[in-house]
């Protein structure tokens, strides 16, 4: 039996609904690798690249340059030598069908709702199948559940995938006050208890991963799973300046040049994601709860959190990706690292990989959930 | 996040704000139902339904509904605002302002001004403005050029839901007279508003959709033109930037002038007519401060010098379409 896969138009976003192919990088008839970056789509928030899901030749492109399409349409087909002309025919055909039939398919993003939890709301978005175990997303300082863009759909296509506003965040309640973090913590964990009750694998960005390492510490039977891409808490080391700068800004050009210095490539920054950062540190609560969240962080002297004990007592694989140009949270020594967590350093990226090698965040996430890595 | 309507935006932050802030009061024209309503009082949520549920929270000591004279209450509306109130006064239609321009121009926005800075007017003055409700030549005119000319005024005009709520939150708690417009086509529009209390600063351009061949600059219901515009632009290969000033004063130079370097293409959309208004004051800035980068003529587009008319059929030619803005923006594209 050959095998046949599609090369699809990805789901970036709630509200992405189609993509314009503006560049294929292999041409019809090329070899490509499972993982390897072979599309680029544009759509009226974002560029950025597909992946191939599978080795083999690129058999077909259906879509060419320039073409816009909806999401899930079929831009590309990859097969085995074994793949007859006439079957892929058949597999294009058949593929116009499932387009219509499939409104939310799958990998596809719903609506965020909010969890109530002690003290305020959690605003989660859910995508995937139904499944067993649950990937949960947590982000950064500064960020939201969007951090995830070019994540959430791609890892969903295997299981169901929960990216998590963090208190004072996206769309969750501030919380502010003493004992910031502790309560922090607490609420995450309620909002994944509420809707991962089962066996969890936890995947975290920065101040996201000292809120993942408390909840794997409390819950360590039921986590698979830990990659921390460039978490907190592993050395002192830490630009301050970037969260107190950005608590600070209230428009939009200074919010965009600290912005930039997350990211070794600032083209990648879009203008929606710089007004949906400013929306949430519009609102009543937030700013104080950002600045409560970044005195935890780092004071003048360095990082105050620390992970490395609690990582070292779980028996689940631990990863850390980490981005080989990142300013924010610098790379450690490895000689710091404990013994049981496995880094891998993703070269030409800042503190956003997960943006900005999404391919490669997504195939490491995947590897270590699955236990392959 | 919640999906709510223009004018949900807008109810909701009049609702909080004097929630929060005792010395905020309203008054205007029918805002409590107003007689002919047979005494039923909120009958109706106000003119245009934004102040509904207003009468019953905070009663008719700070919901005034007033007789027919903008000259009489935006006048007192001046004089609380001087003497510690946080008025937000409603002319039904901006075309009104005529009865009441002297409290507008000579007063409000003298006062700091002439008493040394010693005095402050946090007045909002809200009107509906705009064409397309077939409402005729006297309550369809886009008048914020007018108050955009007037030094001491702020002018805004919020294009979205979200900006609806965050601007007038902003513009309750300006210690300056703010000129407050509301697009009649544009309150049944619906978007993402945050349940919670924002503000959106003023002067602080919206870039509304990135783009790299012609940047479209668009002024509050002109934004949705625009954007119909750029998704048919990008169906030729044509990626347009929209930028939406939010307020025309204060004006995001800053912003203007960054695309303007940037893109070197430059489409200005605007409702109000052509002679002496915003889009031809936008233009001259960038043609003083850009002239270099431009690569191509700044293209307007706006209604034509003449009153909106009452046939329907006129009242659509006269509004700037998408076809208008498609067509400008091709022209100095493809040259």
């Amino acid at each position: 039996m050959s095998s046949i896969e599609a090369v699809t138009v990805p789901k970036w976003g709630m509200t992405m609904t189609e993509g314009k192919i503006t560049q294929w990088m292999v041409g019809e008839g090329g070899h490509v690798t499972r993982g390897q970056e072979i599309l680029e789509i544009e759509t009226t928030k974002v560029t950025n690249v597909v992946e191939a899901a599978a080795t083999g030749t690129l058999r077909r492109i259906v879509l060419g340059e320039g073409t816009t399409a909806p999401v899930g349409a079929l831009a590309g087909v990859i097969a085995d030598a074994a793949a007859t002309s006439e079957e892929i025919d058949a597999f294009i055909a058949s593929y116009a069908d499932r387009l219509g039939a499939g409104e939310e398919g799958e990998g596809g993003a719903s609506a965020p709702r909010t969890i109530a939890v002690d003290g305020g709301v959690i605003n989660v978005l859910e995508a995937g199948p139904e499944s067993d175990e649950t990937a949960v997303l947590l982000h950064g300082f500064g960020g939201d559940l969007s951090t995830w863009l070019f994540n959430q759909s791609a890892l969903a296509e295997n299981m169901r995938v929960v990216a998590v506003d963090l208190p004072g965040h996206g769309a969750s309640s501030p919380i502010a006050g003493e004992d910031v973090f502790p309560k922090i913590v607490a609420a995450v964990d309620a909002a994944v208890e509420a809707v991962a009750p089962g066996r969890i694998h936890l995947v975290a960005h920065s101040f996201g991963g000292a809120v993942a390492a408390a909840i794997a510490a409390k819950r360590s039977s039921r986590v698979g799973s830990l990659t921390l891409i460039a978490p907190i808490g592993l050395s002192k080391q830490m630009s301050r300046d970037f969260l107190v700068d950005f608590v600070a800004v209230e428009r939009r050009r200074p919010l965009l040049g600290v912005l930039e210095r997350l990211f070794a490539d600032p083209s990648k920054i879009t203008s929606d994601m710089v007004e949906g950062t400013l929306r949430f540190k519009r609102l009543e609560g937030v700013p104080e709860a950002l600045s409560a969240i970044a005195d935890t962080i780092a004071d003048d002297n360095g990082q105050l959190q620390s992970i490395a004990g609690q990582l070292r007592e779980l028996t689940c694989p631990v990863t850390l990706l980490w981005g080989e140009r990142d300013e924010i949270v610098p790379l450690p020594q490895a000689a710091d690292l404990p013994e049981n967590v496995r880094l891998r350093v993703i070269p030409a990226v800042g503190h956003m990989p997960q943006m900005e090698a999404s391919s490669a965040v997504n195939e490491a996430v995947l590897e270590n959930i699955q236990g392959t890595g | 996040m919640a999906q709510k309507s223009f004018r949900q935006a807008l109810n909701e932050a009049l609702h909080f704000e004097m929630g929060r802030d005792p010395r905020v009061i309203m008054m205007g024209e029918d805002l409590t139902g107003g007689a002919g309503a047979n005494g039923v009082k909120d009958a109706w949520g106000g003119p245009f339904g934004v102040t509904r549920g207003l009468l019953d929270a905070f009663g008719p000591e700070r919901i005034r509904d007033t007789p027919i004279s903008e000259a009489a209450f935006i006048g007192a509306a001046a004089g609380a605002a001087l003497t510690g109130l946080r008025p937000i006064a409603e002319i039904m239609f901006v075309d009104f302002a005529g009865v009441c321009l002297d409290q507008i121009m000579n007063q409000a926005a003298k006062f700091r001004y002439m008493f040394g800075g010693r005095a402050k007017t946090p007045l909002v003055v809200r009107a509906t403005y705009g064409a397309g409700s077939r409402s005729g030549s006297q309550h369809t005119q886009a008048l914020y050029p007018i108050f955009t000319h007037i030094p001491g005024l702020k002018v805004v005009i919020p294009s979205t839901p979200y900006d609806a709520k965050g601007l007038l939150l902003q513009a309750i708690r300006d210690d300056d007279p703010v000129i407050f417009l509301e697009h009649k086509m544009l309150y049944d529009t619906v978007g993402e508003v945050p349940d919670g209390a924002y503000t959106i600063p003023f002067g602080e351009a919206r870039v509304a959709r990135d783009g790299k061949d012609v940047l479209i600059v668009a002024i509050g219901r002109m934004v949705q033109v625009a954007e119909e515009a750029a998704r048919k632009l990008a169906a030729e290969g044509i990626s347009a930037c929209i930028i939406d000033p939010r307020t025309t004063s204060p004006l995001d130079e800053d912003t203007l002038l960054e695309f303007t370097e940037t893109i070197g293409r430059v489409v200005i959309v605007d409702e109000a007519n052509p002679r002496c208004g915003v889009a031809a004051d936008i233009s001259a800035l960038l043609a003083d401060k850009c002239f270099d980068a431009l690569k191509a003529p700044i293209k307007l587009v706006t209604a034509p010098h003449s009153p909106v008319p009452y046939a329907p059929n006129l009242e659509d030619a006269y509004i700037p379409s998408a076809d208008a803005v498609v067509k400008a923006a091709t022209s100095i594209i493809k040259r």
